[in-house]
């Protein structure tokens, strides 16, 4: 069964007129990697604070249709309860620094201590997945003197280390630079490589090519294209609305006008395919 | 990036290694002591244990800093002025235009200083032995509303980064020409511009980060746990119990004697 399941899920935030989501069916297998694509104003942030819960239990509003993350309903559940089975980052990787802990083992901990875990566990699994994400060797800098990219890798920890059953990730590197989101995607790349159901809100085409299981590509609130990455992400139906192709792709479609791309080959998305494309 | 609003020195000493609340506890019975007791002496008199706490807790140096600069300053200014304007009294010592200053308002001045410098002064002394997170974490505890806590220690944390990017405002605003350098007319009107980003930008700030404290658990209703553990021995608990004894033996005797 899968773990994610969305039904004809509409949502209209408070005091606003046209919704936001509309007609939404959307069902995650356990472990897969799903990226959400769109141009801003799509939905995707909306998306992923559904799935985590935020809407409707914490913007309010008007949600029609069903939210079921792990068999249970949102509507039937609590914020508390369903940020256990939902971890959200998103992107400011400074405002989701808690404020309230000196040291980045302490700003971990800190959902720990929220929900209970007993100390000597808390230890255990601050470690592991300090461990996990590379950044055993801030645990005792403040979270504020970190750069953004650690910051950003810091906050992942943060929801990492509650085990959650679905990670739902909205643009974790819109505000990075170059050398801040290949940190980042390194950490989910070890998400995904450990099975991890991932839901990948992103901007940068090239890297969801690389991870994504599948891609769906919002647009004004509803569902335009679904498939695997090489297939959508690189479809004309994505033209003119501004979805930002990679520069791989429009290459390679320009180098189809001119009879320089082999006609059965799939357009490319990230340099590597678009180098082997290029020298069939 | 500016130095996170906090006192704390990191030292070994019997005061450091004391419970937080038994060490907030001291603070108390100096400040009850000192304003409860029958003896109006007293107060001034409990400045020297005060002074004496600080070398107990090694942290006398920043001490001194801290009274040098902020609380003497404060309590030399209460003084003066309660003297000059506090009525009655009979033995004048001497007057300035209509105002008599007589040795009893100079006394009575005295001695309320003297309560505000204990007061100001053991509080210094929690605040430069005692983790601000250990302090907020012991007492959760014991029964301490997360949220409070959450609110006291996030803005000892968030105050100085809002410096940090209220200077990146000013900066920005000022290579686009505001003037912020010459009558005082207009550094008020340039305040408009600084303000406003400042403000609004940290509203849209405070709902982020709702989000993401909620996301980690923060309202949840499981009983909180504590990443370290703060020692509190019979040591702690019999001075407890001994101070509060000693603040209603203080009290008592005052409504007895009165």
């Amino acid at each position: 069964m899968a773990i994610v399941n969305l039904q004809n899920v509409s949502y209209k935030y408070p005091l606003t007129e046209t919704p936001v989501l509309e007609n939404i069916n959307l069902q995650i297998e356990e472990g897969e990697f799903v990226a959400v694509v769109g141009p801003n104003g799509a939905g995707k942030s909306t998306l992923c604070y559904m799935l985590a819960g935020f809407v409707p239990h914490f913007y309010k509003g008007e949600l029609t249709g069903r939210v079921e993350v792990a068999g249970v309903e949102t509507q039937d559940s609590t914020l508390n309860e369903w940020v256990l089975n939902v971890g959200l980052a998103f992107q400011n990787p400074f405002n989701q620094i808690s404020g309230a802990k000196y040291t980045v083992f302490e700003e971990i901990a800190f959902g720990l201590e929220n929900i209970g875990v007993p100390r000597s566990e808390m230890k255990e699994r601050v470690e592991r997945a300090l461990e996990m994400t590379g950044i055993g060797d801030l645990g005792n800098r403040s979270p504020y003197s970190l750069s953004g990219g650690q910051q950003q890798r810091v906050a992942l920890t943060s929801i990492l280390v509650m085990e959650p059953k679905v990670l739902v990730l909205d643009e974790p590197t819109s505000q990075m630079d170059p050398i801040g989101t290949r940190e980042v995607f390194g950490v989910i790349r070890t998400m995904a490589e450990r099975g991890m159901t991932v839901v990948l809100a992103e901007h940068k085409m090239e890297w969801i090519a690389q991870f994504a299981d599948r891609v769906i590509a919002l647009h004004e609130g509803k569902v335009l294209l679904e498939g695997k990455p090489g297939e959508v992400l690189t479809s004309d139906l994505l033209d003119g609305k501004g979805f930002g192709i990679s520069r791989y792709t429009s290459t390679a479609r320009e180098a189809q006008k001119q009879g320089l791309w082999q006609k059965d080959t799939e357009l490319p998305v990230t340099l590597d395919q678009a180098v082997e494309g290029f020298s069939k | 990036m500016p130095e996170r609003l906090s006192f704390y020195v990191k030292r070994e000493s019997i005061l450091h290694r004391l419970n937080p609340l038994s060490k907030l506890s001291i603070v108390f019975a100096f400040i009850f002591l000192s304003f409860l007791s029958p003896f109006r002496w007293l107060a001034p008199a409990l400045a020297i244990p005060v002074i004496t706490l600080s070398f107990v807790g090694n942290v006398q140096r920043q001490f001194l800093n801290i009274a040098l600069k902020l609380i003497l300053p404060a309590v030399l200014f209460m003084f003066v002025m309660q003297s000059i304007f506090l009525p009655g009294g009979e033995t004048v010592l001497f007057a300035i235009w209509i105002f008599d200053v007589t040795l009893e308002t100079v006394e009575k001045a005295f001695i309320t200083v003297s309560r505000i410098f204990v007061m100001i002064s053991a509080f210094a002394i929690l605040l430069l032995t005692t983790h601000p997170s250990e302090l907020m974490s012991d007492l959760t505890r014991r029964g301490l509303p997360g949220q409070f806590a959450y609110v006291i220690i996030s803005t000892l944390q968030i105050i100085p980064q809002m410096q940090a990017k209220a200077q990146t405002i000013i900066a920005a605003q000022r290579s686009r020409g505001l003037d912020t350098e010459s009558s005082f007319k207009k550094r008020v009107g340039a305040l408009v511009p600084l303000v406003g980003p400042l403000v609004f930008g940290s509203l849209v700030e405070v709902e982020e980060r709702a989000i993401a404290i909620e996301a980690r658990g923060f309202t949840s209703t499981r009983t909180k746990t504590s990443l370290y553990e703060i020692p509190d021995t019979i040591f702690d608990k019999t001075l407890r119990w001994s101070l509060v004894l000693l603040v209603i033996i203080a009290i008592v005797s005052r409504i007895w004697l009165s």
